[in-house]
């Protein structure tokens, strides 16, 4: 089994416009959207969206019919943002100890304490604020951003997911956990302005 | 099982990725363990409410119609490109904004030779008036044809790597522009028989032609300033490179933008 299970031969046939058209411009509301939440712009949202549209086409020989074009296209969208101006600045501001931190954390044990303050009913509170869970996923730094998106708004499977981000499969549920364990505790924040008013 | 479950056993039950023998010794400890199954629910209300709350954006309805275009083109400019050659392919959109181009190219030529002799103060070198009339040629051109660029982007980080591979050279491109000028693309072209980096500026609703190439001649050189064909031309040379940059804009106005890419080649940050 492949990582990249739509990597093979080019073809030698021209571009087939109908056919990537019809793959990709129903996937437009979801790459702009993830193009959206990693630049944090309309406009560099906008750029991006195009640059990897007009990669993927320009591509499109290259993709086997069958695979995985959603994994593809995303791929090539996650790619550019990180050639762009906004990915390498983001790129600059995540620390090495952060990675391995994650890993620490996914064998960390149990945190059973922090569980048992928490009542099913409090849980419910906390996660129909939706504003203040998008205030909580802006705070993610874009690596953890990335895994929440691709597993949770696009269900992507962490496989395809790995090929996406192009990392080991552990890395992803690593970066899943983190992920989540930040947000859990961005809502439990008691300086959550949304919770005060709830509470 | 007497121990917790771990934080990657909670995401993997919660996203579905448990396999049938990993799945069974998860429920059964769920069955014992109160505060485990909080801690599940939680992950998959997070999961759900995180699936909600990330829909956020949705795309402006003309982005929609410009990728569709912009594919249409793409494609037309690929079929051309097959029958014609990989060396056509920047202006392989249109065979008639090709004629036309020729035409002008002859046109321009003709004027250029029939106007040095009443510019004759006209400080720059044979050489360089043969560059300059070649890159307002490509810039008449590539009005003509009026193709999108081969690299469509706004983003220096993602116009500069795209020559990665392609020149023998490299260049720096600023990042502060003057007011009302944006950077929309690049494509790779040829001055002189030479690779070169056509880069496309506009400055309100004028188009800007950069042509960036690898310096030729051993003399350093000072700034070139001309007009022809009622288009102006600034040029500047450094060590390494030759810039020409060609528009019908204001003088001053394209002077500003000569002036941003001049500076950072030679290493000051705009």
């Amino acid at each position: 089994m492949t990582l990249l299970p739509w990597k093979r031969a080019v073809r030698s046939s021209g571009p087939q416009t109908s056919a990537f058209e019809d793959l990709a411009m129903p996937l437009l509301p979801s790459l702009y959207n993830v193009a959206f939440w990693l630049s944090r712009n309309a406009t560099d949202a906008e750029d991006l969206v195009q640059e990897t549209f007009l990669k993927a086409l320009r591509g499109f020989s290259s993709f086997e019919q069958g695979s995985n074009f959603k994994a593809w296209i995303f791929r090539i969208l996650r790619n550019t943002f990180l050639t762009s101006r906004t990915g390498l600045a983001a790129q600059r501001t995540v620390a090495l100890e952060d990675e391995l931190r994650g890993r620490e954390y996914a064998q960390a044990p149990h945190p059973e304490a922090a569980i048992d303050r928490q009542t099913p009913e409090m849980n419910l509170l906390l996660l129909s604020d939706r504003a203040a869970l998008q205030a909580a996923m802006e705070t993610l730094a874009p690596p953890l951003l990335e895994v929440v998106l691709l597993a949770d708004v696009e269900e992507l499977k962490y496989r395809e997911i790995a090929a996406v981000l192009d990392v080991p499969i552990g890395t992803v549920m690593s970066r899943i956990a983190r992920a989540r364990a930040a947000l859990r505790a961005a809502l439990q924040a008691p300086t959550t302005p949304s919770m005060e008013v709830r509470a | 099982m007497s121990d917790h479950l771990n934080p990657n056993q909670l995401n993997a039950l919660a996203d579905g990725e448990l396999s049938a023998e990993q799945l069974a010794p998860v429920n059964e400890h769920l069955a014992q363990c109160a505060s485990c199954t909080s801690n599940a629910l939680f992950q998959s209300l997070l999961k759900s409410a995180t699936a909600k709350a990330g829909q956020r954006y949705a795309p402006p309805p003309h982005l929609h119609d410009r990728l569709a275009r912009l594919a249409k083109q793409q494609t037309t400019l690929q079929e051309l490109s097959t029958v014609r050659g990989p060396r056509h392919s920047a202006g392989a959109l249109a065979i008639a904004g090709w004629a036309i181009a020729a035409t002008l190219l002859l046109a321009c030529g003709s004027i250029l030779i029939f106007e040095r002799n009443a510019h004759q103060e006209a400080s720059f070198s044979s050489e360089s008036a043969a560059l300059v009339t070649e890159a307002c040629d490509q810039h008449i051109a590539a009005l003509a044809a009026n193709a999108p660029p081969q690299v469509i982007s706004t983003d220096r980080h993602t116009v500069k790597p795209w020559f990665q591979g392609k020149i023998p050279f490299s260049f720096n491109l600023p990042e502060n522009l003057p007011a009302d000028t944006r950077l929309e693309g690049a494509n790779l072209t040829y001055l002189h028989n030479q690779p070169a980096a056509l880069l496309l500026y506009s400055i309100g609703k004028h188009r800007v032609s950069v042509f960036v190439m690898q310096r030729t001649g051993s003399d350093p050189s000072s700034a070139v300033q001309a007009d022809h064909a009622g288009f102006h031309v600034l040029a500047f040379s450094t060590a390494d490179l030759d810039v020409f940059a060609v528009s019908d804009v204001d003088p001053a106005r394209l002077s500003s933008l000569v002036t941003a890419i001049e500076q950072v080649q030679n290493g000051v940050r705009k």
